[in-house]
């Protein structure tokens, strides 16, 4: 075992994709009132690769991406971005360090356009030109949306939120694109066409950390993967080794 | 500035541009209506009987001047019926054939000149063969000037209708705000009347733009709204009168109340920022309770106690004392009232503007597309109750004492009224609701104690000259809100975002039900 082995040894994977660590979790410790939500978690998610975070309901996925984007506070341990700490910061400064989460349950603005909800995923930036790229990035990525481009959001089908959820996180041209479930819900044709995005968006150089309950379908996408069981990292590894892993196929897979 | 009033005139809700049209025509036809009527009522106890086609014609049926009158009198027909004869074919999903535009826009135009016709014949040359034996003064200028005003309307609305529908907010402003300049021109003759249009119209307007800012911008419910109004009144009253011996300008007070009454609006905004809902109602709520009493109870010696501050210094401009002339309040509040629309419509529109919408919308995702939300409601908050100071500081100036009476629970309901009645988050509903309500309470009301008595007396049914309007206001209050509810939920003129919610029931949960904490 190589010395840059035994440092990651820590969170028991190794670095598949080469590249800087982008976000860092250093035994993070949440807690919702007495009810300890996670405890000790620390991964990593390298520059340049998706990362999976699967898990059971309850298992703290959701805790673990709202803590990553300060909208829960970790009582403990450390959340660094490019090295830098950024678990003592508010909600939008840690978004505008580029840290871009399309929340559990797409929590898009109902009321307002589709375009409306792409250019709030760009509140913060200040750079039209680059803006306006992001547009015709997110429209080449989900061409429907440029067909609903004035249509209430709230009026949308399930499929196209989704689209649009990711496409507004990906609006703020993010270091690390966040993303809860994106799965959930979905007709089966419409998860592949979501699924092919994140790939996309992976080819193209974006860094994605994502949540699953279809355990499968993510460690399939992702380069590496975290098991979380009931606030706790149980496994972790390249994707593949996962998906030959007798307790996940037992416990997620349904083999 | 040519930004800005591009911004102004920028067309954006699409979805209301019906709503105008329906109600520049209402109006229009509102106005001819009660210049035809108000000369019957004005008549028998007021100075000056009307000019009103139908007088003339049943009291001395002769001369050619009798022509014009009948010609009028049709004209003002058109302009009556056109609305119902519309709405009723609208109903049945049938429009109304497009010549009839042509028609009505000429009936509007011939009556509007026909109007100054008559009323200068009768003025100035008031000679027999014209009209038969009429009395001297017949003239009430306010009724020419409704007549006036409602012909005009009907002629640009009908004229340009396709103007109206492209640019509803530049219609809307050219439609109204003539009218709310002239105001006080039109009922000169009844100076009561000028002094309720300072008084109420001006002030319910600027509270309820200040008002929506809060409520229907950022979504945040205020129930305590009338505690800025108090505070901005008070700072007027203690730095402008010999209660403390101090004496300074209005045009100066006005941003000082509207300053300190910022201030306590980041103050009441801080420590709710994590409610939401009902439980910020009930927050803000306590806090309306709270001003008045801390004013009755002389808090440090600067309130005055229950009798309140009095003998507030009335500005002077020049040779113009505006105790004197109260109009004059009238126009600076309205020329305020424009600053802040111009302003809020600019905000609205800019970045503050879409992160209270968002706020409104949801808040998780406000946070995680990088919105501060700390700042974004503490924002609206003071926004909203730096309008309101302002407006408290002109009431104090214009009513010259402020008491803790003045601003009870009442007036925080009667503004959020307005609002809703108006249609909460759009700023041209706003100021219809504050035209329509103040009209109804301050205006309607008591003269319809006046009127009905006149109708009881002609027609000789004591029954209705005795019923006493002014005791049902509140009733009739809820009645109207209670109607809109039912069919109009989403106000006059609704903003987007509340009609596409009423229609499809869209409702965003609130984050404390997201975060396991409700």
């Amino acid at each position: 075992m190589t010395p840059v082995e035994a440092h990651t040894e820590g969170n028991g994977a190794a670095p598949a994709a080469a590249g800087a660590p982008m976000l860092e979790l250093r035994s993070i410790d949440v807690n919702y009132g007495r009810v300890r939500a996670l405890r000790g978690v620390s991964l990593t998610v390298n520059e340049g690769e998706i990362v999976a975070l699967i898990g059971s309901n309850g298992a703290g996925k959701t805790t673990t991406l709202r803590t990553i984007s300060g909208l829960n506070r970790p009582s403990r341990g450390e959340v660094r971005l490019r090295g830098v700490p950024i678990h003592q910061l508010g909600a939008e400064r840690i978004a505008r360090m580029g840290v871009a989460h399309a929340p559990e349950g797409r929590r898009l603005f109902p009321r307002m356009t589709v375009r409306e909800n792409l250019e709030m995923g760009a509140y913060a930036r200040t750079d039209r030109a680059g803006v306006r790229e992001s547009f015709e990035r997110v429209f080449t990525l989900f061409p429907r949306l440029k067909e609903r481009t004035s249509q209430l959001a709230g009026s949308l089908s399930g499929g196209e939120q989704q689209m649009v959820a990711i496409g507004r996180a990906y609006m703020s041209n993010p270091q690390i694109l966040l993303l809860d479930e994106p799965s959930l819900g979905l007709a089966p044709i419409l998860v592949d066409t979501i699924f092919e995005v994140i790939r996309e968006i992976n080819a193209r150089g974006g860094t994605i950390l994502l949540i699953e309950q279809n355990a499968l379908l993510a460690l399939k996408t992702a380069s590496r993967g975290y098991v979380l069981e009931t606030g706790n990292i149980a496994l972790s590894g390249p994707a593949q080794d996962l998906l030959t892993s007798p307790d996940v196929q037992r416990a997620y897979l349904g083999m | 500035m040519n930004r800005l009033l591009r911004a102004f005139f920028r067309p954006t809700q699409k979805i209301t541009a019906t709503g105008v049209y329906t109600i520049l025509v209402i109006a229009a036809a509102a106005m001819v209506l009660l210049g035809w009527f108000l000369p019957w009522f004005v008549g028998p106890f007021s100075e000056g009987v009307g000019f009103s086609p139908q007088d003339a014609i049943s009291t001395a049926p002769t001369g050619i001047g009798t022509i014009l009158l009948y010609v009028t009198g049709v004209c003002m027909l058109i302009v009556l019926l056109s609305p119902f004869v519309e709405f009723t074919l609208r109903a049945r999903h049938r429009a109304l054939d497009v010549r009839w535009d042509m028609v009505r826009a000429a009936a509007s135009v011939v009556g509007l000149v026909l109007t100054v016709v008559v009323w200068i014949l009768v003025r100035w040359i008031n000679e027999e063969p014209l009209f038969g034996a009429l009395p001297n003064g017949i003239t009430t200028d306010s009724a020419v000037w409704l007549e006036m005003y409602g012909f005009g309307l009907a002629a640009i609305t009908y004229g340009l209708k396709r103007l109206v529908l492209e640019r509803p907010n530049v219609m809307f402003v050219v439609g109204v705000l003539p009218f709310g300049v002239l105001l006080p021109l039109m009922f000169h003759q009844a100076p009561a009347f000028v002094l309720w249009a300072t008084q109420s119209l001006a002030i319910y307007m600027l509270l309820g733009l200040g008002l929506n800012v809060v409520v229907g911008f950022a979504g945040l419910l205020d129930l305590g709204y009338a505690a800025f109004f108090a505070i901005g009144g008070y700072a007027c009253a203690s730095l402008a009168s010999p209660i403390h011996g101090v004496h300074i300008s209005l045009w100066m007070l006005i941003f000082i109340g509207a300053a300190i009454a910022a201030t306590f609006g980041a103050i009441l905004g801080a420590p709710t920022l994590r409610l939401r809902g009902d439980y910020l109602a009930i927050v803000t709520l306590g806090f309306g309770e709270i001003i008045p009493d801390l004013a009755t109870n002389n808090v440090f010696g600067l309130t005055g106690g229950p009798n309140g501050i009095s003998g507030i210094d009335k500005p002077v401009v020049g040779s113009v004392n505006f105790g004197f002339n109260p109009q004059w309040f009238y126009w600076s509040l309205l020329f305020f009232s424009v600053v802040v629309v111009i302003m809020l419509l600019n905000m609205q529109r800019a970045r503050i503007g879409r992160a209270w919408v968002a706020l409104r919308e949801d808040e998780v995702a406000a946070a995680a597309t990088g919105i501060n939300t700390t700042t974004t409601k503490l924002l609206a908050f003071a926004i909203g109750a730096s309008v309101s100071g302002l407006a408290g500081a002109f009431y104090g100036a214009i009513v010259s004492i402020v008491s803790p009476d003045d601003f009870q629970f009442a007036v925080s309901i009667a503004v959020l009224s307005i609002i809703v009645l108006g249609g909460i988050g759009n700023i041209s509903g706003v100021i219809l609701g504050a035209f329509v309500l103040t009209f109804v309470i301050f205006w309607a009301l008591p003269n319809l104690q006046e009127w009905s008595a006149t109708l009881g007396h002609t027609f000789n049914v004591p029954a209705i000259s005795g019923i006493d309007f002014t005791r049902y206001t509140f009733i009739l209050y809820g009645a109207a809100l209670i109607i809109m509810m039912l069919f109009r939920p989403a106000g006059l003129l609704p903003s987007r975002a509340r009609k596409v919610e009423l229609e499809s029931g869209i409702e965003s949960e609130s984050l404390a039900a997201v975060q396991g904490r409700a």
